[in-house]
């Protein structure tokens, strides 16, 4: 195994040596080359990948295939090693999701596993907490602390006060974890979802049922864009950007993007409409109201069918189109840009191309949901995309199909408690399916619900990541809240710094775990991880961490490693055994899919086998159409279920079975999450006995009413190599991306006498930050743009200047960072503040003054 | 609202256009084709990148795709991509430019190259890709001068210490030599998910370089230094812009390297 500080060294050794010219070797694989080639004619194609060389020896590196776990599109790739370390990772050509491309964040993983700044090796903290005062421990006398601390807590009954947090896990990891967690009785788990786009999801739920969707870009003829910056930072960014950019100059397909901010998205769309934020609802809405005016809804009209648009779901379609008429009605061009500021007859334009190029595709993210009002922007989109037909058909937003693993599951396990942290302050939030976990801290703060004895978390920053980083470090800190917190990280960021336990976990790059993420061709690809490179130090995968405590504890979690588990779910998932080769398929090959699979289109409209429909404990609910099995859905007796209805059951949809269309049944869009019917809900009988408006209806965000001159609305975004919080601690990315001065309109830099280089106090009600100004056209006015990433005061020196506390010297020159500025971190400004209806994180509608403090 | 670099050609009629290109390419496109390789000699390769612009999203992946194949030094770069920012609200603009050496076939840097018998720096004959040798280079780095483009950099981590005065040698780009001669895409080539970056012979009439460079029209960058670059842009209009700012326009360059060059390429 070759150690961090052994690798450092072969960076200096290799450069010593290199007299030794690497021209001189790659001179001589050309004559061999060339020979070749003379034979058969001129070469002109080059092999796509799947190969690298040494630029040094000209020697062929060891090729791994893995997968990428830097962002959250995890996209199959190759490693290369040379004597056992990492020097390359390429994409994965025989993917059918990322084509063998991958992003520079994915290439720059090699920077995740040689930083300098690692966490090798567990830690106790000897001062107090926060003060950086850290003493090495053993793995056994780590996890023997911890095992006594959740034995004593189940031994009380109270399995729910170790609450365990995490940001990002996903496939088999995911599962292994949960296995613990359910084996062991805590439902104390919280994410970090309400963060990203759980709020989008919750509006896909209350629509269509499942969540994400994907966008069809290979067959699509027109795509319209809110809010999502799909080339530079979306969930399944490689797949689908390289697929939109390729339909655009192929198949000259237009792009028309509504955003605040020309991200290079807006830049490379055929237009970018700036829009003010927390507006793009009121296009949406102006734009079906077009589309049903013109009746340009043709092409919706068969989908109609499967829609459910009034109270009544056997309403006819011409009963829907009228109802459809009314509802956006007072929705007009004109009334929506006096709203947004986008011109009237450009909502207009938009609207018509968006229903008469067939199939189009209406795209949303962040920037439309991410707001008070985003349940209702992101149902609107969904509106949209129904009325126009282009719902779950090629070219057009599509229901997500991925991988389907069979995995191991602990066989008995003991009924789950849980503290209620996870949903918000009690009765604010309306569904918050994704739960609102920037809000978890608030509510152990206020402690109604209980706290937990034992926090700890997983792949997470909870310090760094959430709104109010001063409320988030108080909390952190404070052991009358928090008596005893554990982090799990390969790294030393804002939040480990607070721990009273460190972990090490290993990275992604030298772990194993399966991978299901969605597919742009909807045909399921599935994937496997596994190490390129031993783990560095003493570090560990989290995954086997679970697997050791499980055996302390006594409890059996269906694998005794995480490779046991990768292993066990090759052979479970029957096509993988029989068709991949199994796990030893998987390791060689990486990624398999079954070549007669067809993509996936219009799931809605499966049959029902009849004998599904006439099991025994199947009933009928005549005020939905929805046929469900109560005794899936956990009810005790027909009875009971019949009395309850299947809107009134608790988690009926867990019995969901199909839906009736008129005289048919079909699959429909089963709910998960809530009980909706099989119906494409535009109408939702859900959000109407809460209160809420059924239809998605305007609301405007009430902090933006009756601004003063000198208060601007804040607005967060991605950049295209960094991902939210994980990885500017990558040299490579840093040094591409690490400052981040605020975007400001020219037009609102003169009002408030700014001038490019100055620098701000930017303030809102829970704090302040100093920052650069950008004075740029790229930004709409009244708006001052801070992107995430930036400002960190941990997580090591590429990040913030930093040194953990275990990091190592010996940083060869090369890699130096030759930059003193690390920007600033809007969070600091941003409050956790959740959607009303999902609970999803607000990062777009903070309400900020900007004053001058420094001229250029 | 801006507009930009709109495709407008159908489908259809673009395949026409290609159909009709390389069907008339064989014969027509020969001459050219037969004239280039005349003037360079025995040069039976050119090899030769076209970056396709419009299919550039400005991601970097090839940026580090370079930076990792050669582990280049913090605050030097072989690849990089440059963002040009245009326009007046809301009629604003920002194109991408990926970068990288222009290989040019009348290389100014070779010509400055002071070593004796043999230069460190050259032009090979067999494909025209400029190359370093860093054993025969002395790190003087005239070549970084007298290069219009900023394409190179002093590595200090190469060469012989002694010999180069603790200077390093001068590095940059070669098109993945260790990759090409063994029949692999350059590293840049390979990671880019547009396909904006097309490497092959552009003295091969079916090479997709040749068929791009015949069928559009376009550019190299300051055509005017008599370079001869290898590396050619498609709908990079934007170098118009750059050239000439209108005063009052607003325009920002970012290069996304260590310094901006106090020698801008235009």
């Amino acid at each position: 195994m070759v150690n961090r500080r052994h690798f450092l060294r072969i960076g200096a050794t290799v450069a010593a040596a290199t007299a030794a010219s690497p021209l001189k070797t790659a001179l001589a694989a050309t004559e061999t080359q060339s020979k070749a080639s003379s034979e058969s004619g001129a070469r002109q194609y080059f092999d796509e990948g799947g190969k690298d060389y040494s630029y040094l020896r000209g020697t062929e590196k060891e090729a791994v295939p893995s997968a990428c776990w830097q962002c959250v599109s995890r996209c199959p790739i190759i490693g290369f090693t040379e004597d056992g370390v990492l020097t390359k990772i390429e994409g994965q050509p025989n993917s059918i999701r990322s084509l063998g491309k991958i992003c520079a964040k994915s290439q720059a993983g090699i920077n995740q596993v040689y930083d300098p700044d690692r966490i090798l090796h567990p830690m106790r903290r000897t001062g107090e907490r926060g003060e950086g005062k850290w003493k090495r421990i053993s793995w056994d006398e780590a996890l023997g602390e911890l095992a006594e601390h959740l034995k004593r807590l189940r031994d009380a009954g109270e399995p729910e006060k170790f609450m365990f947090h995490y940001g990002r896990m996903k496939g088999g990891t995911s599962k292994l974890v949960h296995n613990f967690l359910a084996a062991y009785g805590t439902g104390t788990i919280g994410n970090h979802t309400s963060l990203c786009e759980g709020g989008k999801w919750t509006a896909q739920e209350l629509t269509w049922g499942s969540h994400y969707d994907n966008w069809d870009f290979d067959n699509t003829q027109f795509v319209l864009n809110f809010g999502s910056n799909i080339f530079e930072t979306h969930t399944n960014h490689i797949s689908t950007a390289q697929r939109l950019i390729t339909a655009m100059v192929d198949r000259s397909v237009r792009l028309v993007t509504f955003d605040v901010r020309l991200s290079n998205t807006a830049a490379k769309s055929t237009e970018w409409v700036p829009i003010r934020p927390g507006t793009d609802l009121a296009v949406v809405l102006a734009m079906c109201h077009v589309i049903m005016r013109e009746g340009l809804y043709e092409a919706g009209v068969p989908f109609l069918e499967f829609c459910k648009v009034t109270a009544d779901y056997r309403a006819s379609v011409d009963d829907k189109i009228e109802a459809l008429k009314r509802h956006v009605k007072e929705y007009t061009p004109e009334w929506a840009s006096e709203i947004s500021g986008v011109p009237a007859y450009r909502i207009v334009e938009v609207a018509r191309e968006f229903a008469t190029r067939r199939p189009a595709c209406v795209i949303s993210y962040r920037g439309a949901v991410a707001h008070y009002n985003g349940n209702e922007t992101e149902r609107a989109i969904q509106m949209l995309a129904a009325i126009t037909g282009n719902i779950d058909n090629p070219g057009g937003r599509c229901k997500a199909v991925g991988a389907s693993w069979n995995y191991p599951k602990p066989k008995k396990t003991p009924k789950t408690r849980k503290l209620d942290l996870l949903d918000g302050i009690a009765g604010q939030i309306a569904f918050p399916t994704h739960h609102v976990s920037h809000q978890v801290f608030e509510r152990i703060k206020e402690g109604s619900a209980g706290r937990p004895e034992v926090y700890l978390w997983y792949c997470y920053a909870p310090v760094y990541a959430n709104g109010d980083c001063k409320g988030n470090e108080e909390v952190l800190k404070d052991e009358s809240l928090l008596p005893f917190t554990v982090c799990v990280n390969p790294f030393y960021d804002e939040s480990a710094a607070l721990a009273d336990m460190i972990l090490p976990d290993t990275t992604y790059l030298e772990r194993w775990d399966w991978e299901d993420m969605v597919s742009p061709t909807q045909i399921p690809e599935f994937y496997i991880r596994q190490p390129l490179v031993a783990p560095m130090g003493e570090s560990r995968n989290f995954a086997d961490v679970c697997c050791d405590l499980a055996k302390k504890l006594g409890l059996k979690i269906g694998a005794k490693s995480m490779e046991d588990f990768v292993e066990k779910s090759c052979k479970k998932t029957k096509i993988v055994k029989k068709k991949a080769r199994g796990f030893r398929g998987m390791r060689k090959k990486g990624v398999w899919h079954n070549k007669r699979d067809k993509p996936q289109y219009f799931t809605y409209r499966q049959d029902v086998k009849d004998k599904e429909l006439n099991k025994e404990t199947i009933i009928f609910d005549d005020t939905t159409g929805v046929y469900w099995d109560w005794k899936a859905a956990g009810v005790g007796s027909r009875e009971v279920a019949e009395a309850q209805g299947y809107t009134h059951t608790k988690k009926a949809y867990r019995g969901y079975v199909a839906q009736q269309f008129g005289d048919l049944v079909y699959v429909g869009f089963p709910p998960d999450k809530v009980n909706k019917s099989g119906y494409f809900e535009i109408y939702s009988s859900l959000m109407e006995e809460r209160g809420l408006p059924p239809m998605p209806t305007y609301m405007a965000i009430p902090e933006h009413a009756d601004l003063a001159p000198d208060q601007l609305v804040l607005t967060t975004y991605k950049v295209n190599v960094q991902t939210h919080s994980r990885t500017m601690n990558c040299r490579w990315l840093a040094e591409l991306y690490h400052d981040n001065p605020a975007w400001i309109n020219p037009g609102t830099a003169q009002a408030l006498a700014l001038r490019e280089g100055d620098t701000v106090k930017v303030s809102s009600e829970i704090g302040e930050i100093e920052t650069a100004v950008q004075v740029t056209p790229g930004v709409v006015p009244g708006v001052i743009a801070i992107s995430h990433h930036c400002g960190h005061w941990q997580y090591g020196r590429f990040a913030s200047g930093k040194r953990a506390p275990e990091g190592v010297d010996d940083i060869p020159d090369r890699d130096t960072r030759w930059w003193n500025r690390n920007g600033v971190h809007p969070n600091w400004v941003i409050p956790n503040s959740p959607d009303p209806i999902n609970g999803q994180q607000r990062w777009m509608d903070t309400v900020v003054r900007v004053t001058k403090i420094k001229s250029t | 609202m801006t507009t930009v670099s709109t495709p407008t050609m159908t489908r259809r009629q673009m395949l026409k256009r290609v159909g009709a290109a390389t069907a008339g390419a064989t014969v027509v496109a020969a001459a050219p084709m037969a004239a280039r390789a005349a003037k360079h000699g025995k040069q039976e390769v050119r090899y030769a990148m076209v970056i396709d612009t419009r299919r550039c999203s400005g991601c970097q992946a090839c940026s580090i795709a370079c930076k990792s194949e050669f582990e280049v030094p913090l605050g030097s770069v072989r690849s990089w991509v440059e963002h040009v920012e245009v326009g007046k609200y809301p009629n604003v603009e920002r194109r991408m430019l990926p970068r990288l050496c222009n290989q040019c076939s009348e290389p100014p840097c070779v010509d400055v190259c002071p070593t004796e018998p043999k230069k460190a720096t050259y032009k090979r004959e067999e494909d025209g890709i400029v190359v370093v040798d860093d054993s025969l280079c002395i790190g003087c780095a005239k070549c970084l001068e007298a290069c219009p483009y900023d394409a190179r950099f002093m590595n200090p981590f190469k060469g012989d210490p002694v010999k180069t005065k603790g200077n390093g040698v001068a590095d940059k780009c070669d098109f993945c030599l260790h990759r090409i001669s063994q029949g692999v895409q350059p590293s840049c080539v390979n990671t880019c998910q547009g396909k904006a970056r097309i490497f092959g012979d552009l003295n091969d009439p079916t090479s997709e370089v040749a068929k791009l460079v015949e069928e559009y029209e376009t550019t190299v960058l300051l055509r005017e230094k008599k370079t001869k670059p290898s590396v050619f842009y498609i709908d990079a209009d934007y170098l118009e812009a750059k050239k000439d700012p209108k005063a009052d326009q607003y325009f920002r360059l970012d290069t996304h390297r260590r310094e901006l060059s106090s020698k801008r390429w235009a």
